[in-house]
């Protein structure tokens, strides 16, 4: 029984193990330009506002390293204002673990000319500040090289979404209904209670 | 003129004592009112933990509509069972005043609203008043032990109470893996996700309602009926209320029980609010298969806890209270080494073993704490169930609190690895459990017992 135990809590520990590293965000060469079409402090509603958005080479890299280049996708990413007090959107220098930006806006493959897209915010995106990022990815999907709309700090060029909210006026009604249901119902039981007591000691 | 009262049943489809309690327990029938009884008790408790941890699986899609912080997630979290700590030390005398059906049906009539209305809300700090008014239908677990005590007699009150426990927490576990579902169905409805998750509270309030008028329409408090005051038959006077509370509330077992129950409840409690987070967060599952992992750890309750509360009967009949005690302790402590090392593993399936390990070492536990407390006081009995209790929501908030409040600067899996060290040093308390007729862990029983020890009437 006890060398079971022992067995047991070693394969445990064998079972501990560190994860493997992906690619970091400090290596990749910013080597993209992008830009997007709104003004510094600008508030878009989601489901209704929408951003154009441009991506390129820079020009001083042509020709150096972009043979590499196969995809390239422009993520929407967390400002750090957003990203306070909210672990599940913490930046990592470890991009496998990094949560910065969870939203892919678009994906196209890449070309040594610029190129353009218009993006309408979707109905899911959350109400938070925000900047653009785009990764530049090889043939096998890891990340090399990248570019973003703002400064390094992540403090210029940010734009706010405001996310719908989910209340409805169906769900409201509903919420009250139900209520006035269970109190009625919890009263009625009372009442009734009541009266077959009163039946039962008047008679 | 004769009044048509009710006549006491003097025929039941149970065995029972003197007492019309059931001595035995026959699980799959609802002839008798005694079984009738436990199946309305476990199963209204059940939507109660459904209910109140149906919030957390939803969290990665609530925390981005409602715009939360993680601050205001952990303060929901204690704020859920803070609620609780206060309504299961009500909750006892309520039922010595109105009996347990009618305490019950009324709680769960008042906070079912409460559940539904989570589809309003639209502030964070709407947000944590919602959890902490969800929590108080914790306070069920009082009113569930209580009606098995007034139903079944001693040989058999505390494998009911153990599977009536049991079997209620799965409900904990069940949501975990129910609300996703629920919610994917509602979204792929063209749904959009943010009024998606509000509708899916529809559920667990439903749910909760009907159990409650259930209990109204088929429950009695006594296998005799109607609850009354008086009831306390085979006591010797009719006790002072505050005589009785006085007593429960200066032994100082009752006090060692609730640290300890709130290391091993407390601690199930406080897991079944973040681990759904955890798993989703550090290992990038998706939200069903968290809610999934996340159930594994509820639904373990149905055989764990009934299985804590039948090994301390057989540690009770082979070595007496030392054998309750050290079975307590030893479970307890192996669950605080997992806790451990659930914080130290780096893998997803790791994790999921230490994690399924863990939950059935503590939810064991739980089963053996009450597999002693009867054993405390015959007079408290109800004070010291409710100190326990509100003992084990107690040790959930001091957890949540310390551990996973948002605004800790070490990461979540080191507040589960401290967690499980607070259990090992929370534990040892048990060692100065000492009754001077049975003993404790290290000392033998100092006044000769004249009675057999697992004879719950001789209890003083």
């Amino acid at each position: 029984m006890k060398s079971h135990l022992l067995t047991a809590f070693l394969l445990l520990f064998c079972l501990v193990q560190t994860g493997n590293g992906g690619v970091l965000f400090s290596s990749l060469p910013q080597t993209l330009v992008v830009t997007a079409s709104i003004k510094q402090g600008q508030v878009l509603i989601a489901g209704e506002d929408s951003i154009i958005l441009t991506w390129g080479l820079n020009q001083s890299f042509v020709g150096r390293t972009d043979e590499s280049y196969k995809e390239v996708k422009v993520k929407l990413c967390y400002a750090p204002i957003s990203q306070v007090d909210r672990k599940w959107r913490k930046t990592a220098n470890d991009l496998s673990k990094d949560k910065t930006c969870q939203f892919i806006m678009v994906s196209k493959p890449f070309q040594k000319l610029d190129q353009t897209f218009k993006w309408s915010i979707e109905k899911e995106a959350p109400t938070a500040t925000y900047f653009v990022r785009a990764y530049a990815y090889d043939s096998a999907g890891k990340e090399v090289a990248y570019g973003q709309n703002s400064d390094a700090k992540k403090s210029s060029n940010l734009f706010e979404v405001q996310g719908i909210s989910g209340r409805h006026l169906s769900l409201d009604v509903a919420s009250v209904c139900f209520s006035a249901f269970a109190l009625v119902s919890l009263i009625g039981f009372f009442l009734v209670e009541n009266s077959k007591k009163k039946r039962s000691t008047d008679n | 003129m004769e009044p048509p009262s009710r006549q006491p049943q003097t025929h039941f489809t149970i065995a029972v004592d003197s007492d019309h309690k059931a001595t035995e327990f026959r699980l799959f029938s609802i002839s008798s009112p005694h079984m009738r009884a436990f199946h309305l008790a476990w199963l209204s408790l059940f939507s109660c933990f459904f209910s109140t941890f149906s919030i957390p699986p939803l969290l990665p899609i609530i925390r981005q509509d409602l715009h939360l912080t993680d601050a205001d997630i952990g303060s929901a979290g204690i704020a859920s069972f803070a609620g609780s700590i206060f309504s299961r030390l009500t909750m006892g005398p309520v039922c010595d005043l109105l009996g347990p059906r009618i305490a019950s049906a009324s709680l769960s009539l008042l906070t079912a609203p409460v559940v539904l209305s989570t589809s309003l809300i639209s502030t964070p700090q709407s947000f944590i008043f919602l959890r902490f008014l969800i929590g108080f239908s914790l306070a069920n677990f009082v009113s569930s032990q209580f009606w098995m005590s007034s139903m079944f007699s001693g040989s058999v009150v505390g494998l009911a109470n153990g599977v009536a426990a049991g079997w209620a927490n799965v409900g904990s576990g069940l949501t975990q893996l129910v609300m996703p579902l629920v919610y994917s169905f509602i979204a792929s409805l063209d749904v959009p996700s943010v009024t998606a998750w509000r509708v899916a509270f529809v559920l667990p309030a439903t749910f909760q309602a009907v159990m409650a008028v259930m209990v109204l329409a088929f429950g009695q408090d006594l296998p005799d009926g109607k609850y009354k005051r008086s009831r306390i038959t085979g006591s010797k006077d009719k006790d002072n209320f505050f005589e009785v509370l006085f007593h429960g509330l200066t032994n100082y077992r009752g006090w060692i029980l609730g640290l300890t129950y709130g290391f091993c409840f407390g601690v199930e409690l406080t897991t079944d609010n973040i681990i759904s987070q955890y798993f989703y967060n550090r290992f990038n599952v998706n939200i069903q298969t968290a809610g999934a992992i996340a159930a594994s750890f509820g639904v373990a309750n149905c055989v764990s806890r009934p299985a804590g509360g039948m090994l301390s009967d057989k540690m009770g009949r082979r070595f007496g209270m030392r054998g309750r005690l050290w079975s307590l302790w030893m479970v307890q402590t192996v669950a605080g080494l997992l806790c451990v090392l659930l914080g130290r593993v780096n893998s997803l399936v790791g994790s999921v073993i230490v994690m399924c390990s863990f939950s059935l070492f503590v939810q064991a536990a739980s089963g053996l704490t009450f597999g002693v407390v009867p054993f405390v006081s015959k007079r408290s009995l109800g004070v010291i169930s409710g100190m326990t209790g509100s003992g084990g929501t107690v040790g959930a908030v001091v957890t949540q609190l310390l551990l996973f409040s948002g605004s800790n600067t070490f990461s979540t899996q080191t507040g589960i690895s401290l967690m499980g060290l607070m259990m090992l040093i929370c534990t040892l308390p048990l060692m100065f459990i000492y009754f001077p007729q049975w003993g404790g862990m290290f000392c033998h029983p100092s006044v000769q017992p004249d009675f057999c020890h697992g004879d719950y009437h001789m209890l003083p």
